[in-house]
């Protein structure tokens, strides 16, 4: 059979658009579903994706990848190379397992939303490949981490993680769900596809993959450069559906979409992606500092795109530059302090020479956060490491849902107060670490006011009992699984020589 | 006497701790309540008494959590002085 090239058929094939008699508008695209925003279903029509891929040129590209990637699972599975594996390293690839698995597979639930409740046949073609593409990464991300459980049980929480409580999880869920498991497919595809993964996790899959072989972790530096291949592609729904609200004169809608997505997606980002590339990843290895890393890819490059559409930097920036001075260094200290909570045991990343590079990249590190390892350090030379661990929880942000650190920015010199931001609403106390947390709760307090934050569980007596104890089996940690030191406390014997016999520790 | 909720702030320090004090507890106990969660822990100890600060305003030794009017989860910064 004679095939025509693609350029040929493709339009028509794709361009299923109908008008609809037998039902109205709103009951084939519920506004709960599928928000409008007022423009006419005619205009929608003329959504048009950057990147043209037919099914079988689909099916053709995904299986050459699945083939590749599996032969490389398969000779790693079985070698020693997840063994020798720094342990910074190991804890970076265990967070991101349990923070992105089983979102992924929620990502193609929404996806799917997107593939029936998109305002044009050509969107909800392209979403039809994205929901397969995140079927794909979901099981991608829990079927690696399942062939390296005997070297490393903590791997199970690639699937176990979202169906805990545990405190990051509550924290990822409630951002996911709010970009894309209960989000309507038009903010949708700016808020999951354009914001967050054209804005964050685009770049970020490149930089992990690149990381990742520089360690030697070739699993998860083919893993990743695979599922980036794919967000790559069903990122650009974002792009055609900007342009769509753009010519409709919906600028602000759009622009208040970007702003509450991009905000919360930093937050998020900070937590992960500043840890690992500051503190996790080999010193030997880093090849730049997570606040150049943002500043490159995210504040340059991406603000290009903002501005090409006709939108603008969010209202914030500048909020947003100064947090990216500080914010994930109290974060980390933060996960440190706290690693009963986390199921991987986070490296300090704090012995004498990553102190000089921090200090190179973030000059003034020592005096600002130095300051919290010296006493830490202090402590465990001393013998008394249990001094290095929570008796109490730190205070949680109501839209982040991430520990409240302004008093880091405050003492570091970054912020102006130390103090939260209160808002008592309908009878109710909310605490938020920033003024756009804040906005964001605010825009949407509907949506957000029923939300209990770990500490709202834990006060109004859903974590039982109440104590520590209590509270970590309420997030699905049992002693095995809690974190650890990563390096069993080496770090503050740097610089510090004492017989390895003598250390009253680990 | 009951248990009283408050976000505590160690001057100094990185983080806001969820600190469970009593509401007859006199700020030099609610001082120490708060500051056992970060001084000598993440912040270094510092010579001198605490003090507490709410509302910006240095609350007296003896004024207790109920006697000033604090409500549950307000925020009580202490000083090293």
């Amino acid at each position: 059979m004679p095939r025509l090239p693609r350029s040929e058929w493709y339009d028509l094939t794709r361009d299923m658009n109908w008008d609809l008699t037998y039902v109205t508008e709103d009951e084939a695209f519920p506004p709960q579903l599928s928000n409008s925003f007022g423009v006419p279903a005619e205009s929608w029509w003329t959504w048009d994706e950057p990147y043209k891929i037919t099914y079988s040129e689909y099916v053709h590209n995904q299986a050459g990848k699945d083939a590749g990637l599996f032969s490389v699972n398969n000779v790693v599975s079985r070698s020693k190379i997840f063994d020798n594996l720094d342990p910074g390293w190991k804890a970076a690839i265990i967070a991101h397992y349990g923070a992105i698995a089983v979102a992924e597979y929620q990502a193609g639930i929404g996806e799917a939303r997107m593939a029936r409740f998109g305002r044009a046949a050509a969107w909800r073609n392209m979403a039809m490949f994205g929901t397969l593409d995140e079927t794909r990464h979901g099981q991608l991300q829990t079927y690696f981490p399942y062939q390296a459980l005997n070297k490393e049980p903590r791997l199970d929480w690639a699937h176990k993680a979202y169906h805990t409580n545990e405190w990051g999880i509550i924290a990822a869920r409630h951002l996911f769900d709010d970009m894309f498991t209960a989000n309507d497919a038009v903010s949708m595809a700016i808020q999951l596809t354009y914001t967050f993964e054209t804005g964050f996790t685009n770049l970020q899959f490149l930089g992990m993959a690149a990381d990742a072989m520089k360690v030697g972790d070739i699993d998860f530096g083919a893993l990743i450069s695979s599922i980036q291949t794919d967000e790559a592609r069903h990122a650009q729904q974002g792009e055609p559906t900007i342009k769509v609200l753009m010519k409709e004169g919906k600028v602000d809608i759009a622009q208040n979409l970007l702003d509450r997505m991009f905000w919360r997606a930093w937050k998020l980002f900070s937590l992960l992606t500043g840890l690992s590339m500051d503190y996790y990843t080999p010193l030997e290895h880093r090849t730049h500092s997570f606040k150049e890393f943002m500043t490159e890819f995210i504040t340059k490059q991406f603000i290009d795109q903002f501005r090409d559409f006709g939108l603008e930097k969010p209202w914030y920036w500048d909020q947003l530059l100064n947090e990216m001075e500080w914010l994930h260094h109290a974060y980390h200290l933060g996960v440190y302090y706290w690693r009963p909570t986390a199921w991987w045991s986070p490296v300090a990343g704090a012995g004498p020479a990553e102190r000089e590079w921090l200090e190179e990249k973030y000059p003034g590190w020592n005096a600002s956060f130095g300051k919290y390892w010296d006493v830490m350090g202090e402590n465990i030379r001393a013998g008394h490491p249990e001094l290095t661990l929570p008796e109490t929880f730190p205070m949680v942000c109501n839209a982040c849902q991430i520990p409240v650190c302004t008093p880091a920015g405050y003492a570091a010199g970054y912020l102006d107060s130390p103090l939260p931001r209160i808002l008592d609403f309908e009878g109710r106390r909310y605490t938020f670490c920033s003024e756009p947390c804040q906005w964001v709760f605010e825009q949407s307090p509907d949506q957000f006011k029923g939300h209990l934050s770990i500490i709202d569980r834990f006060l109004g007596g859903v974590i039982q009992p109440p104590t520590i104890e209590g509270a970590l089996a309420y997030m699905g940690l049992s002693p095995e699984e809690m974190g650890q030191d990563g390096t069993n406390y080496a770090w503050a014997f740097e610089g510090h020589p004492a017989p390895a016999a003598e250390r009253k520790v680990g | 006497m009951a248990l009283f909720p408050v976000q505590g702030i160690v001057e100094g320090d990185f983080v806001i701790v969820l600190a469970p004090v009593d509401d007859t507890d006199p700020m030099t106990v609610v001082a120490e309540k708060i500051a056992y969660h970060g001084v000598g822990k993440r912040v270094a100890v510092r010579p001198g008494p605490l003090k507490v600060r709410w509302k910006g305003t240095i609350l007296a030794d003896d004024a207790t959590i109920a006697s000033t009017g604090c409500a549950p989860m307000d925020v009580l910064e202490v000083l090293q002085t």
